[in-house]
C-alpha cells in the first residue's frame, strides 16, 4: 500500500487543502488576521497554534474514555487554555519581541473555534495517534493559509518579506510605490476574500 | 471625562474589534445571513461585555496584577500567568449565570437574547476584549466604557452586515466566490468605511 | 451519585494537574521573561539617543552591552537633586544620564502622554546644554495606522533632534508639534520650538506637545541645573 493511501496519511493532509479549516470550515479566523501584517508573526501564531492543537488533540484523545462527559466541554478548554498559557510564556521566554507584537492574539488561540471543534468531533472518538495527525494537519492548514495572506500583505504593503527588502529600489524609482491599504484591516479581509475564491475555483476542477 | 469619549468613540468606530481587530468572526458570519437574529445576537453581546470586562478588571486588578495580592498580605505574588484560563472561566460563568438569571425573571428577554447566550462564551470578542482592556492598562471607568461601546461597535458592524447581506441576494456574485469570499469582501470594504472615522477630532 | 463524585474528582485532579504545570513553567520561564523586559526598555532608552538603529536589530549582547557602558540610571527629587535608585522617595522622578568620556552627554526622560485613542509612552534625550533635544523615541502608542501612527517613524521622530526648550530669551515654553509642517506655518524665529506635525493627525500632535510639556514641566528643575552648570 502505498503511503498516500493510507488512512494516517489521508487525516494528515486532507486538513491542509481540500477540507482546509480556514476556508472550507469557515472556522477559526478569528484571530488569524490581525497577525498577517508580517510574515514572522503569522509564522510564529501558526506554530503556536498547530502546537496548542496538536497537543490539545493528543492529550483529549488519550483521556477520552476518562472524561466525564457532563463536564467534558470545561475539560477541554482548562486543557486548551493550559496549553495556550504554556505557549505564550514560552514566546515571551524566547521570542519577546515576536510575542510583543502577538499581543493578546496568542491568548485569543483559547476561543479559537478550530480547536475546541477538532477536540469534540474529532479527539473524543478517535486514537491517540490519529488524533495527533489530525492536530498537525489542520494547524498546518491554518498556517499555510495564514502565510499565505501575510506574504501578500507584507509583499505588497511593505515591499518585504521577513523585514527584508524584496521589492528592488529601481521598481520605487520607475514610480512604484507600496500599497499602504495591504497593511490595514480591510485588505486583510479582501485578501483573504480572493484567495478563498481561487482555492475554490482551482479545487473544482 | 474627554478621554472616555475617546475610547467611546474609538472602540465603536476605528478601533471597532471587529472591523480592526478581526475578534468575533464566527459568530459574525454564522448570525448575520439575517436581521432578527443578528440584532438579538448584537444586543446580547453588549450586553455580555458591558458586564463582563469590568468583572475582569476588578479580578485582574484585585487578584491577577503583580501586587495586586497586597490586601490579603502576599504583594510578592503575581499570577498574571493565569489570565487567560481566569478570564474564560469569569466569561463562561457569568454567561451561564446571566442565561438562569434572565430565564428566571423575564421571559420574554429570554426569547430574544437567551438563545444567544451559549454561543457568546466562546465568542472571541468577548476574551479579546477583556485582554485589550489588561495590554491597554484601562482603569475601571475606562474598561466599564470600553466593554460597553465595544459591544456596541460590534453590534453595529453585525447589523450593517445582515443588512448588506439581504441586498447581497438579489446580485449575481461569480461562481466561488459566493458565500465565504464574498463576505469577507463586502467586510474588507465596511472595514474600509469605518476607517474614515478616524477624521473624527474632539 | 457515583458520577457525580467522578466527575468532580476529575475535575480537581485536572486543575491541580494544570494548574502545577502552569506554575512551574511560568517560575522557570520567569527570569528570561524579566530579562527581555528589562533589554527592551534599555533598547528603547539606546534608541532616543541615536546610538542603537531601529533597522539594524542590534543582537541583545549589544543592547546590554552599550548600556552597561553609557547609561547611568539615578533619580531626582522634586528640586533637581539627584537621588540614588536606593534612596528614592515615592515622588522621585527616574531619569538615565548617557555618561562617555566620564562627562553627561544627555539626560533621557520617559514620555507618558495622552494621545487620540490611547496612552503613548516613550524616550525623550536633552543634551547636556539643558536647552537642546537630541533625540526622541516613541516605543508604545494606539493611533491611528498612518496618521498618528506616524508618531512611532523614524522621518517623525527625526525632527526633534537639534530642538531646543527654551526661547530666544531663555524662557522655558517646551516643545510643539506643529499642524503639518512648520515652514510657512510658524514664524522663523520660533522654529526651533516646533516640529512637523503629521497632516491629518492635528489631535495626535496636539494631546503629544501637552504630553511632552507636562513632562519637561516636571523635570525643569534638573533642566535648569543643567543649564547653570551644575551638573557635569
Amino acid at each position: 500500500m502505498k503511503i498516500t493511501r493510507t488512512k494516517a496519511f489521508k487525516v494528515f493532509s486532507n486538513p491542509i487543502w481540500e477540507r482546509n479549516p480556514i476556508s472550507g470550515q469557515i472556522l477559526g479566523i478569528c484571530s488569524a488576521l490581525a497577525v498577517t501584517v508580517q510574515l514572522k508573526t503569522a509564522i510564529v501564531m501558526g506554530l503556536a497554534l498547530t502546537f496548542v492543537l496538536a497537543c490539545s488533540n493528543l492529550s483529549i484523545s488519550l483521556m477520552r474514555k476518562l472524561i466525564p462527559r457532563n463536564i467534558r466541554i470545561i475539560v477541554e478548554l482548562t486543557i486548551i487554555a493550559t496549553l495556550v498559557i504554556f505557549a505564550d510564556q514560552v514566546l515571551k521566554a524566547f521570542l519577546y519581541d515576536i510575542s510583543k507584537q502577538l499581543s493578546v492574539f496568542v491568548g485569543l488561540i483559547i476561543t479559537n473555534c478550530i480547536i475546541l471543534a477538532r477536540a469534540e468531533t474529532y479527539a473524543l472518538g478517535n486514537p491517540p495517534l490519529l488524533s495527533l495527525l489530525d492536530g498537525i494537519g489542520n494547524g498546518l492548514g491554518y498556517s499555510q493559509i495564514l502565510i499565505t495572506v501575510a506574504v501578500l500583505r507584507e509583499l505588497l504593503g511593505a515591499g518585504k518579506l521577513f523585514g527584508f527588502q524584496v521589492i528592488p529600489n529601481f521598481f520605487y524609482a520607475a514610480g512604484y510605490e507600496n500599497m499602504g491599504f495591504m497593511v490595514l484591516a480591510p485588505g486583510a479581509f479582501i485578501a483573504i476574500g480572493f484567495i478563498v475564491w481561487l482555492q475554490k475555483t482551482v479545487s473544482k476542477e | 471625562m474627554e478621554n472616555l469619549i475617546s475610547i467611546f468613540l474609538n472602540s465603536v468606530f476605528v478601533g471597532n474589534i471587529l472591523l480592526a481587530y478581526f475578534l468575533g468572526m464566527c459568530s459574525f458570519l454564522a448570525i448575520s445571513s439575517n436581521m432578527e437574529p443578528a440584532v438579538g445576537l448584537g444586543f446580547a453581546v453588549t450586553f455580555v461585555l458591558s458586564i463582563t470586562t469590568p468583572i475582569n478588571w476588578l479580578v485582574y486588578h484585585y487578584l491577577l496584577a503583580p501586587g495586586a495580592l497586597t490586601w490579603v498580605g502576599l504583594p510578592s505574588v503575581d499570577l498574571s500567568f493565569l489570565k487567560f484560563i481566569i478570564f474564560i472561566a469569569v466569561i463562561a460563568g457569568i454567561v451561564q449565570a446571566l442565561e438562569m438569571i434572565i430565564d428566571r425573571y423575564s421571559p420574554p428577554l429570554y426569547m430574544a437574547l437567551g438563545v444567544f447566550l451559549p454561543l457568546i462564551a466562546v465568542n472571541c470578542a468577548i476574551l479579546g476584549t477583556s485582554l485589550f482592556m489588561v495590554e491597554r492598562d484601562y482603569n475601571f471607568m475606562e474598561s466599564v466604557v470600553f466593554g460597553a461601546s465595544s459591544g456596541m461597535g460590534w453590534m453595529l458592524a453585525i447589523v450593517t452586515m445582515a443588512g448588506i447581506r439581504k441586498k447581497l441576494r438579489y446580485a449575481d456574485v461569480p461562481e466561488g466566490l459566493e458565500g465565504f469570499g464574498i463576505s469577507m469582501i463586502v467586510t474588507g470594504l465596511m472595514a474600509m468605511a469605518f476607517m474614515l472615522f478616524s477624521g473624527i477630532t474632539l | 451519585m457515583s458520577s457525580h463524585i467522578k466527575s468532580i474528582l476529575f475535575a480537581v485532579v485536572l486543575s491541580i494537574v494544570c494548574g502545577s504545570l502552569l506554575t512551574l513553567a511560568s517560575t522557570g520561564l520567569r527570569e528570561y521573561q524579566l530579562k527581555n523586559i528589562a533589554l527592551d526598555k534599555q533598547k528603547n532608552i539606546l534608541k532616543s539617543i541615536g546610538l542603537i538603529e531601529d533597522k539594524k536589530a542590534p543582537s541583545l549582547k549589544t543592547v546590554s552591552g552599550l548600556y552597561a557602558d553609557y547609561i547611568k540610571e539615578m533619580w531626582i527629587d522634586f528640586q533637581g537633586k539627584l537621588v540614588p535608585k536606593e534612596k528614592k522617595g515615592e515622588n522621585d522622578l527616574p531619569v538615565y544620564f548617557y555618561v562617555k568620556q566620564e562627562k553627561i552627554q544627555a539626560y533621557i526622560i520617559p514620555v507618558h502622554s495622552r494621545g487620540l485613542w490611547g496612552k503613548i509612552a516613550g524616550y525623550l534625550a536633552i543634551k547636556n546644554d539643558g536647552t537642546t533635544i537630541s533625540g526622541f523615541t516613541v516605543y508604545s502608542h494606539q493611533e491611528t495606522p498612518g496618521l498618528g501612527g506616524e508618531i512611532e517613524k523614524d522621518w517623525f521622530q527625526k525632527n526633534f533632534a537639534g530642538k531646543k526648550i527654551l526661547d530666544d530669551k531663555g524662557n522655558f515654553v517646551s516643545i510643539t508639534i506643529a499642524k503639518g509642517a512648520v515652514q510657512g506655518r510658524i514664524p522663523t524665529s520660533k522654529h526651533k520650538n516646533f516640529v512637523d506635525g503629521i497632516s491629518g493627525a492635528s489631535m495626535t500632535g496636539k494631546f503629544l506637545s501637552a504630553g511632552l510639556k507636562r513632562t519637561l514641566i516636571e523635570y525643569e528643575p534638573l533642566s535648569e541645573r543643567f543649564r547653570k552648570n551644575e551638573i557635569k
